[in-house]
This record gives C-alpha cells, structure tokens and sequence, in this order.
C-alpha cells in the first residue's frame, strides 16, 4: 500500500488520472454536531437569529463540495454530477447528523468532495447556533461509503455509536463530584454551563460549602449567594443546609418564569 | 388521573379535554386556563418569546404540584401542558385543566395549580422584541399570589 499523492521521491503531486478508465463513482460521507437540547429545539422551531439554518447550511455544503479543489490541495476539480447534503435531527442524543452524498462519472473519487460537504454543512450549522450556544461539538466526520474506480466498493465497517456529549461528560468512575449546572439568565451571565466539582474540595457535603468550592475557584460565583438565586438537588428546591451526596445534579437558576 | 407533559409542540385543549373525560360520568365540572403569549409584556413591541425548562425537575415539580391539589380538593383530574422554545404572540404557552364532581373545587384548584405553576415550576422566559433580547423578571405578584394559599 502507497500513498498515491507522493512520488517517487516522497514528494506532494497530483496523480495523472488522464489514463484511469471513467466509472459511475459515489461517495457518502456523514458528521454531527452535538449541542445543547435548547439549541437543537430553536433550530428546530426555526428560531434562531440568522434564520434558516438547515438551509443555509445544505447551500453551503453544496457549494463546498463543488469547490473541494480549492481547498484540499492535490485534489482534481470535478463535475460532479450530484451534490446532496442531508440533516436529521436527534432529540436523543441532542445533535444534527448530517450526510453528503457526491456523484459523478469520472476518473477519481468523490471522497473528498461528499467529506468536505459534510464539514462545511457542521461549520454553517454551528457559525449559524453560536450565537445561542458556543459549547457545540463537531464530531464524527467520516466516509460511510465510495462506490465506483479502481478500488470498486468499500463501507465502513458498522461499529458503535459515538457516545453522547451528556455520558462523555459524566465524571470517570472513582473520581468523586458533584455536577453542578447553571441555568437560563445565570448561565448566560457567568458564561457557564455545567461544572464538576471534586467532592475532596467541600468541606461538608452541603450546598453552602459546594458554594464557597465554586467562589474558591472562581469569584464569578459569588453571584451564586444572592438571595434571589434559587437550587435545586436531584430535581427538587434545595437551600444551604441541604445535604449532597457524590453524584448528585446541583442546579442553580434565577427566579423562575413560566405559566 | 394526573398528566403532566412539556412539550414544544401545540396542544389543542378540546382533544386534552376529550381524553380527560374520556369514560368518566362521574365528572360534574371541567375548568381549564390557557395561558397566551402577549406582544405586550416588559416592553410593548414583543415580537417571540423563547422558553427554557430544566428537563427532569420540570416534570417533578408540575407533578407535585398537582399532587398537593388533589390533596387538598376532590379532583377527579388534572392535566397540565406546558410548551417550551419558541413562541410568537397569540401563542398558547401553558394550560392547565382540573376535573372535579362540582365547579367550586375545579375552579380553586386551577387557580391553586397557576399559582404554584409560575412560582415553582422551573422554566424561564426570554423576550425578543425589536429593541433587544432580555430575559423577563420574576413578578413580587406572581409570589404573593402563591403565598395566599399558605395555610395558617
């Protein structure tokens, strides 16, 4: 096995396709970008600032994959014959799958173009929701299948879905926290989403201690104190005296709104 | 016999009502409140409103809530709907529905159940209007409407 894009003294070229038999190609390649629930919920409503934005994004994935030459360097202009970029959205795992499908008929593969679709379609989507959530993740870029040129047909292996962004953040086992997260105009006020915070570092396991930890770390948090910030342990009102056990959800949020 | 749900979709209060009765002769009195969007609110010019929740603690808290009503009146059912993200004026955004044999039972639970909905339940709003994006304060009225039904 060589790589094709080095010659023979291991320098960068363009292979010659000139010679290479013209064939029906296709590439699919898929992504995600993971973000909040509130976030995907907008998206899905239509809701945020920039409008659009499963549109948007489907146009720029397609613009991208047509202009792929231009930005991954030995790779060959084509016509392709096809260009679609496709979106799911996923309330279980709280992100946009996204999927690019390239074709054409021609002497070199599709790869490239049906990958760089996805990510510019994953870069849209996220320069689109930034402005409500700057924590998103772009993840899983990959090739799910070519057909078509010298190699004939390859998939990807099937293999286990990535896990998501709330289990990857859940604290590794024998590391004992609490989780503590931030809510609607608190969040947005201490530029925080969610914390962890060692169950070593309280001096009793009670929320007025969880609270001194968080202004020990960070005197942002003394916002915490006012006497109009609410808590709440495992889903029910909490107050100073409450007691913590490791692994419990801390949350603290502003006087609530709804009705 | 009690059903909370929060949901981004719309409800329609005449299919709620619909299942709530659903087989039940028993039931004398249906009351319902459906709380709208405004255009009008802490500016005049409000144009969405987005919501946010804190999914899990919502649910318990509608659920409690519903529970110390039907401790506390004869209540053959409630069910409670609140939506979440985006809304625009004219918008339904919550309703609260309480099914009891005779009308005055029904008609204090609901108001029990609202009050203790927009003081307790853990969602927030957020106004998007022409002049600016804010999240909308919490009404000293809202708790001293709740504080009323304190028993002595």
């Amino acid at each position: 096995m060589s790589l094709t894009h080095l010659n023979a003294r291991g320098e960068a070229h363009m292979v010659d396709v000139g010679d290479k038999a013209e064939t029906q190609r296709e590439a699919v390649a898929s992504g995600r970008i993971v973000m909040r629930p509130d976030t995907l919920a907008l998206l899905a409503e239509g809701g945020l600032p920039k409008g659009d934005v499963l549109a948007t994004a489907r146009i720029a994935g397609i613009q991208a994959a047509k202009r792929t030459h231009e930005l991954i360097p030995l790779c060959h202009a084509l016509l392709l014959s096809k260009v679609s970029v496709d979106f799911r959205l996923d309330e279980a795992a709280s992100c946009v799958h996204v999927e690019s499908r390239c074709r054409l008929a021609g002497r070199t593969g599709v790869e490239m173009e049906a990958l760089t679709a996805v990510s510019v379609a994953c870069l849209t989507l996220y320069d689109m929701c930034k402005a409500v959530d700057k924590d998103m993740t772009i993840d899983g870029v990959c090739l799910e299948h070519k057909t078509g040129g010298k190699s004939g047909e390859w998939h990807r292996a099937a293999e286990e879905v990535p896990a998501t962004r709330e289990a990857s953040e859940t604290p590794p086992v024998g590391v004992a926290a609490i989780r503590v997260k931030f809510l609607a105009e608190l969040r947005e006020r201490l530029d925080t989403e969610e914390v962890e915070v060692p169950v070593a570092s309280l001096k009793s396991l009670d929320v007025a201690s969880l609270k001194a930890a968080l202004e020990a770390r960070d005197s942002r948090f003394a916002a915490l104190s006012a006497a109009r910030i609410l808590c709440a342990v495992d889903h029910a009102m909490a107050h100073d005296d409450t007691t913590l056990r490791e692994g419990d959800e801390v949350a603290f949020f502003p006087p609530v709104t709804g009705g | 016999m009690i059903d909370v749900r929060v949901q981004s979709s719309v409800f329609d209060v005449g299919e709620e009502q619909r299942y709530l009765l659903a087989g039940r002769c028993d039931i004398g009195a249906v009351v319902t409140f459906t709380g709208l969007v405004r255009d009008v609110n802490e500016r005049p010019d409000v144009q969405a409103l987005s919501l946010e929740h804190y999914p899990g603690m919502t649910e318990a808290a509608l659920r409690d809530i519903a529970e110390q009503a039907t401790s506390r009146w004869p209540l053959e059912g409630v069910r409670i709907v609140h939506r979440v993200g985006r809304l625009s004026p004219s918008d339904p955004i919550v309703m609260v529905m309480v099914a009891s044999a005779h009308r005055r039972a029904a008609f204090d639970a609901c108001d029990f159940l609202m009050d203790h909905l927009k003081t307790r339940a853990p969602f927030w709003k957020k106004e998007h209007t022409a002049s600016g994006t804010y999240w909308v304060s919490a009404r000293d009225s809202d708790v001293r409407a709740a504080d009323r039904w304190e028993e002595a």
